[in-house]
């Protein structure tokens, strides 16, 4: 990994999680979506990143959220839980001829419809996990699959649409 | 011993993730069952601080909001003070203690962090230990009940507010005086549960619901909400009761906490009769 990549990484970690704690934080659509981006500094790493290192960038990023929602620890377990199921996916993922070297996971390398199902899984597991945590307690499930799903949805897209914006 | 020191670097990342889970996990359910760590939520300096430069830049935005509520507090207080005027000439002969009469300070803040959608919702304020707040406090709202103080640092506090799931506000039905608990569902940020209301008892729709005498956190009469829905409950026992919240959660922005000076004394006394 060059310099060059590392400081482009920790520039995007850093923007993702201020938008979430200054933008995303005050918005929930219908009170059911809402749009946790900072997935993506854990979903953004090229696929050589050891699965320690990303593990605590996984970490440390949940950690920063939480200090801003008041719910220490949940969001970090969530992003934790992201990070060591993020090669599983890609393993899932993996395109016939397989991956070629120093593949990324983005649109220009492999294409809109695998970065789209390689962000929706992810996403799911995280949002599955925050909002069941969040939750506490099984009696509300539906409502809370409700919010698991839009919210995934709104997710999905907004990583998405800033990964064109990142590319530009 | 070898082989153990083998499994373990053949599993590292496994450990780690294990290890890392725990710890947040621990942090979670440590910080939702003994509110002490001030470190990991938004009472933390920085955190306040950012959220205090962020809270001043978008309180323009719902001005109109507040005034209204404002002008609507002004309204009950003069409606509130032309009663207490006529009580005077002709009411029981029951004189409050003056220590008691004034039991209640308030002490304005500003909401500085505000959740509504989640199943548990907390509010961050920017007052602290420094100005008197300490855990326990009612807080109330031009319109209505907030919500109660549950961690503080120097200069901030984080509420649990109503719609959290640990609270539960003593409320009376302000027509009759009959005696029900508020609670929410963790469902709509508009509306909560008004509980254990007796099929018996009388409510009609639009009945104005406000805290009761009956706790030591706020005062009695700041209203909690207006029944919306009523339908008798499965067990034909009690009512279902849906209240419209009075507080405008989402539009919150001044609050006033509420400090019973006598909170103490009364807890005291009543846990001696106890033993």
């Amino acid at each position: 990994m060059t310099t060059r990549t590392l400081l482009n990484l920790i520039t995007w970690s850093l923007v993702f999680v201020t938008l979430q704690v200054l933008l995303f934080r005050n918005l929930a659509l219908f009170h059911y979506g809402f749009c946790f981006v900072y997935v993506a500094t854990v979903l953004m790493l090229p696929f050589d990143m050891g699965l320690i290192t990303a593990m605590f960038i996984g970490f440390g990023a949940g950690l920063l959220v939480d200090v801003f929602y008041n719910t220490p620890g949940m969001h970090a377990a969530a992003t934790v839980l992201v990070a060591y199921l993020r090669p599983f996916a890609i393993r899932l993922l993996m395109p016939p001829r397989g991956y070629e070297e120093r593949n990324e996971p983005y649109i220009s390398e492999m294409g809109l419809p695998w970065v789209l199902t390689y962000t929706a899984l992810l996403v799911l597991v995280h949002h599955l996990a925050v909002f069941f945590l969040e939750a506490a307690n099984w009696s509300l499930w539906l409502p809370t699959l409700a919010k698991v799903g839009v919210s995934t949805l709104f997710t999905t897209v907004v990583i998405t649409l800033l990964q064109v914006f990142r590319r530009s | 011993m070898d082989q153990l020191f083998a499994f373990i670097a053949r599993q590292r990342a496994f450990i780690l993730f294990v290890a890392l889970e725990v710890l947040s996990l621990w942090l979670f359910f440590k910080y939702n069952n003994y509110p002490s760590a001030v470190y990991f939520n938004s009472a933390n300096y920085y955190a306040g601080r950012l959220m205090q430069v962020q809270a001043a830049a978008t309180q323009y935005m719902n001005l109109g909001r507040v005034n209204a509520g404002l002008a609507e507090e002004n309204a009950r207080l003069h409606a509130q003070l032309a009663q207490l005027r006529s009580q005077q000439l002709t009411s029981l002969n029951y004189k409050a203690d003056s220590a008691v009469a004034n039991r209640f300070h308030t002490l304005v803040a500003k909401v500085i962090n505000n959740s509504t959608s989640l199943s548990n919702n907390f509010l961050t304020i920017d007052k602290g230990t420094a100005d008197g707040v300490r855990p326990g406090m009612g807080v109330i709202s031009a319109t209505g009940v907030v919500g109660k103080v549950k961690v503080c640092s120097e200069h901030f506090s984080v509420l649990t507010s109503v719609l959290h799931s640990e609270n539960m506000v003593s409320s009376k039905i302000q027509r009759n005086g009959e005696i029900a608990s508020a609670k929410w569902d963790g469902v709509s940020p508009d509306l909560i549960n008004l509980l254990y209301l007796s099929r018996y008892k009388s409510v009609k729709l639009g009945d104005t619901v406000v805290t009761s005498d009956l706790n030591s956190v706020f005062p009695g009469g700041v209203p909690v909400g207006y029944v919306r829905q009523l339908k008798p409950s499965a067990d034909g026992a009690f009512w279902d009761i849906k209240l419209r919240l009075a507080t405008d959660f989402p539009n919150l922005s001044y609050v006033y906490v509420v400090d019973n000076l006598l909170k103490t004394e009364q807890d005291s006394l009543e846990a001696e009769a106890k033993k």
